[in-house]
This record gives C-alpha cells, structure tokens and sequence, in this order.
C-alpha cells in the first residue's frame, strides 16, 4: 500500500517540477552566491505571486478544454479602476473587493459568450483582449496614473507573520482551490467537463453553469493579480498587463495541466510559475542576455510538453 | 425577407460582402479623403502583409487537428530581421539575402510543422512556445555587434524598393505582381487540387481520412511549410516598403492573423473556410482599421473595434446557422 502511494507520488508532475527546481535552485545557488539569499528569494515569490494567482484561474479554464488570452487585459482594465478608486482615497479593503468584482464581471462576459453562445473560447478571448485592452486605453485617456496613497501600495509591500502579503494571497488560494477542485462535486464537475462535454451533460451535470462559474473565479483571480499588480508597479498605463497572458499560460502548462483538457492542478500551476521564474532570475544571476529569455521559456514549454505525451503514449494512449 | 437571411445563412460570403460594403459606404461618409487614390494604395498594401499572414493562418486551421498559429508575427520578425542583418551588416547581395529569408519563413514553418505532426504537440502549444522562440532569436539576431544591444536596420539597397513601393498602372507592384496571384493559385489548389481535397477531408475528419488512405501527418506538415513561406514572402514586402527590419515588426499580427481568417468564416475546428472568404475578411479590416484612423480614432480602438466584430460575426453566424438547422429540423 505505501509502496504504490510512494510510486504514485514519484508519477506525479508536481513532483517532477519540484525536482527540477530543486536542482536548478541547487544549480544556480552555487553558480551565484546571491541565488540562495533570502531577499532573492523573496524577491523570486513576490514576482510569482501575480503570474501565480492568475495560473489558478487559468489552470480551471484550460481544465475545461478551453483558454483565455484575454487575461492581460482584465488584469489592465483591474489595475486601472482599482488605481483610480485608490486615489479617490477609498479604503483599501473596498478596493480589492471592487477589484474582484471587476474580474468576475469581465469574466463572466467571457463565461457566457462561450457557455450560452458556444462560441469557441479562444476566440471569445481574441476579441476581447482587443476590446477590454481599448477600453484600459478609454479609462486612462491615454495618460498613466501613479503616485498612490500609501495604503494602497501596502497591498504589496505589508507584510502578514512576516511573510509579504501577495505570497500569503498566493497560497491561500492555491490551498482553497485545491481543496475546491479535489474535493467539492463543482471541483469535480470542472474536470469531467474537461474529459467530456457530452458525458459530462448527460450525467446531468449543468456544464453550461459550470463553464460560466470557472471564467467568472478566473477573472476574479486575474482581478486579484491586476490590484497586486498595481499595488507592486505603483504605475499604471494603457499597457499594463500586455503579454501577461501568455506567461500565465506558460506557467499552466508547465505545471502540468493538460492544454486538451481534463488534467491539471492549482498547486502544479504555482510550481510551474516558480520554475518559470527561477529560470528568469537565474539567466539574469549568471550574466545570460536578457534577450534569450523568451527562447529559453519556449524550449522548456516544447520539452516538458512532449516528457508528457512520451509518458502518455506509454500508456497506450492515442493522441487524436 | 426570411429567404434573404438563408441565404446569408448559408453563403457565410455574402454575408461578410454585405458588412464590407456597409463599412465602405459609412466611411466614405464620414471620412472625406477615404476614396482618394493615396488613401487606396496604402490600405492595399497594408492589406498585402496582413492578408497573406491571414492565408497562412487560414491555411493551418483549416489543416484542423487543432490546428493554429500564433507564432506568425515573429516568424515575420525573424525573416526580416535575417534579410536585414545579412543585407545591411554582412553585405550579402539582397537577392541572396531574400532568399536567406524566405528560408527562413520555411524554416520556422517547417519546424511547427515537425512537432505538430511528428512530436504531436498540440498546435497551440507549440505556437505558443515557438512565439517566444523566433522573437527572442529575431532580437538576438539584431543586436549590434559593436554596442550589444538589438538594433534595427535600414541599410536596404535601392534596387529592393520596387517590391513594396513602385506601382504598375497605379496599382502597388506587390499587389499585381505577388499577392493577386498567391490568392488565385491558393483558391485554386484548395479547390480543384487533391492537396486541397485532402486538406478538407483531414481537417474535417481525421480518422476518416487517415482509413482512406492519407497520410494526415504528411498534408499538414506541408500546410505548416506553406504558412512558413507566406510568412517570408510577407517579411520580404514589408522590409522593402518601409525599407527597414525591425525585431518586433510583426509584434501585433500573431493575433491579428487569427482574427482575420476567422472572421473569413475559417472554422477553428477545421476542414471549413475559402481563401474567397478570408480575402473579403482582410478587406474588412483594411477599410475598418483605414475608416477609423482617417476619422482620428486611436489605433487602440482599431484592435478594440475587431474584437468585437470577431465575437459579433461569431454570434451573428451562431445564430443564423441555429436559424437554419431549426428550419431543417422542422421541414
């Protein structure tokens, strides 16, 4: 019995991840003497954390067959109203909630276009990465804001047991989230969407409700993100967020979830994060040009990928 | 009036005629120069680049399988970049340096080609990661040796220019001479050709057409490389029209070609779509990008402006296709 939990343990991906880290913390640590300080380290999870927390979201999305590369522009169009309200001066505990509310609106648009419309996800968010990326432009009348109250930056900057706010966020939501896709019947239901639509709605799950529900939490984390994120900047412009979408994706991915769907984990997506982000801050350690990153990132997306078809063809399984 | 929207219904192509003449006929409104022949000659050439970015596109997600490219627009900056750096760094002669680029468009092209179909990664992931990987290798090919830093280069010999700035008959060199062409020779293949036939019936079927016979692997390898050389061609008219390379000049068009094909009634399921389509779809979105940056629009609403028309002509032809099938189930 404890033989095979052991041999399941090993099987899993977010224990290869966690290996790979370890080594190249291990490698990187003893290239550089900075690599293993605490404020590095530190350092590496309060970059995470909003690339982090926006991968949970993500992760259920692609869970269920689908993708959003509207991320980057939710979290914008966040960063701007919670800026805004921010030097209204509205207290800080009412600006994350306008915040999450934002995202879970802007999701929930995208939610219903592909549960009730059945347009396909992808391009749901194609169109409106562009729409929501244009009304950041409107909102800010394309000038930027900065210069915030202290209160708001505290967000970022405040510390909870010692330990800086945005990572405490982090992992209560990946440890709520876990719990919820494990272990509650809509967690559940998430996955056997993502496995199959069709056997999933005859087996009378409400999918429709469901696949709604999923881009609504999803747009409430990348709302969450774009508060951090503005919070962390302490400026905020029409292009904020841009491009955020396809590191989170990265992140996803990396951390095992399964981009047809059915497979994936909160915790691996945090750990896929970490990876993305320990490779980055180690490049810059060791004096690679800043300019391979982006090469770097795309090689390990091919191989870790195709370490999981070469695991799932062993298992007989027939890519379609 | 129930008969018109049938047929609109069912002719995905006249329905987008449709929006494109109502979009011209608003804007020769509202924009008093948009008919002038300057006006018209920029709009073709800058249809030519996105057009023939979006025929690749088209190409691949009709191939199915899943089947999409995101990483067109850096492939488009790597060529360029490639044509710069040898032209105006190493001193190659242009036309070999053409040729060194449109390699390299066949090259990027292939290489998506290889592991959709040989390492079966799923498209979007291997786009996805080849995306970051021809625009980081467009950046590191152009840094500057002296400063370290990446550089663009506008060092293009004269007897390059005519490609993409000389005109026949008024009408843009690139257009007549390269893109009517492409269009013809695409429409065609996929039409009357086997490839083309084999190309529905993969991106329709897949385990249908590999029991009849074809080798799904090897259609779609070669559709990945015609997407790859689209993309060079793309990249050889560009640097000669604005008679520069840049590392990020095809930094907005990995979603823009998407967006295009799509809106040409391109399925993103495959095995569906028409080059006539997507060709009516590229002038919808030179007249509307065009209307809105003579009428003083910010190019941000530009972008905004096709999102929504990418979701409304999604949900308009939802709805006239679930108009349609209630009509057949009742009959």
């Amino acid at each position: 019995m404890k033989k095979t939990m052991l041999a399941e343990l090993f099987k899993r991906r977010e224990f290869t991840v966690t290996g790979i880290i370890i080594i190249l913390a291990i490698l990187f640590g003893s290239l550089s003497s900075n690599f293993l300080s605490i404020s590095n380290i530190t350092n590496i999870f309060i970059q995470i954390s909003s690339i982090g927390i926006a991968a949970i979201g993500m992760t259920m999305i692609i869970v269920t067959g689908g993708i959003d590369v509207s991320a980057g522009s939710i979290l914008g169009i966040v960063a701007v109203i919670t800026a805004k309200a921010a030097l209204t001066g509205l207290p800080t505990p009412l600006i994350l909630i306008l915040g999450i509310a934002t995202g879970a609106l802007l999701g929930g648009i995208n939610g219903s276009l592909v549960s009730f419309m059945g347009i396909p996800p992808i391009i749901v968010t194609l169109g409106t990465m562009s729409f929501f990326r244009a009304m950041v432009f409107q909102l800010l009348g394309g000038r930027w804001i900065s210069s915030f109250p202290d209160s708001f930056r505290r967000i970022s900057t405040g510390n909870f047991l010692n330990i800086p706010l945005p990572i405490c966020v982090m992992f209560f939501l990946a440890i709520i989230f876990t719990y919820y896709l494990e272990y509650r019947p809509t967690g559940r239901y998430i996955y056997a969407i993502g496995n199959s639509v069709e056997a999933a709605r005859v087996s009378g799950i409400p999918t429709k409700r469901v696949l709604l529900l999923v881009y609504i939490f999803a747009g409430m984390m990348f709302g969450i993100s774009g508060v951090i994120v503005a919070a962390r900047t302490g400026i905020v412009q029409t292009n904020t967020g841009a491009g955020f979408e396809l590191a989170v994706i990265a992140a996803t991915v990396l951390g095992g979830t399964n981009i047809l769907g059915g497979e994936g984990s909160a915790i691996g997506s945090i750990l896929g994060t970490l990876l993305l982000a320990i490779i980055t801050n180690g490049m810059i350690l060791v004096n690679l040009p800043a300019l391979t990153e982006g090469l770097i990132i795309g090689i390990i997306i091919i191989i870790s990928v195709f370490t999981d078809i070469m695991k799932l063809r062993r298992r007989g399984y027939q890519y379609e | 009036m129930n008969k018109f929207l049938d047929i609109v219904a069912n002719n995905r192509n006249i329905f987008l005629g449709l929006i494109l003449i109502f979009l011209i006929f608003v804007f020769s409104f509202i924009v008093p120069n948009f008919f002038e022949l300057y006006n018209l000659s920029n709009m073709t050439q800058y249809g030519i680049e996105i057009g023939l970015l979006a025929f690749a596109e088209a190409l691949i997600i009709i191939s199915g399988g899943g089947g999409i490219d995101l990483s067109v627009g850096s492939l488009l900056s790597l060529s360029a970049m490639v044509i710069g750096v040898l032209v105006g760094r190493h001193n190659f002669n242009i036309w070999v340096a053409v040729i060194f680029g449109l390699g390299t468009g066949a090259l990027g092209g292939a290489f998506n080609g290889f592991l959709v179909n040989l390492v079966r990664i799923p498209p979007l992931l291997v786009t996805l990661s080849t995306m970051y990987i021809y625009q980081s290798l467009a950046l590191l090919v152009s840094v500057e040796p002296q400063f370290g830093n990446p550089m663009p280069i506008s060092k293009f010999p004269n007897n390059y220019l005519f490609i993409g700035q000389s005109t026949i008959l008024g009408i843009p060199f690139q257009a007549l001479i390269i893109f009517i062409p492409i269009f013809f020779i695409l429409n065609y293949y996929l039409k009357y050709t086997t490839f083309g036939r084999n190309l529905y019936a993969v991106g329709n079927n897949e385990k249908a057409a590999r029991f009849s016979g074809l080798s799904v692997e090897k259609t779609r390898f070669i559709t990945y490389l015609i997407g790859g050389i689209l993309v060079g061609i793309a990249a050889i008219i560009m640097t000669s029209r604005i008679s520069s390379a840049r590392p990020d000049l095809g930094e907005n068009y990995n979603l823009q070609a998407i967006t295009t094909a799509v809106l040409g009634g391109v399925s993103i399921f495959g095995g569906e779509g028409n080059m006539v389509g997507v060709l009516l779809s590229i002038g919808i979105i030179v007249v509307l990008y065009n209307g809105l940056q003579l009428a003083g629009v910010n190019a941000i609403w530009q972008m905004g402006a096709l999102g929504l028309i990418l979701i409304g002509s999604a949900l308009g032809h939802n709805m006239l296709f679930q108009r349609a099938e209630r009509l057949q189930s009742m009959t």
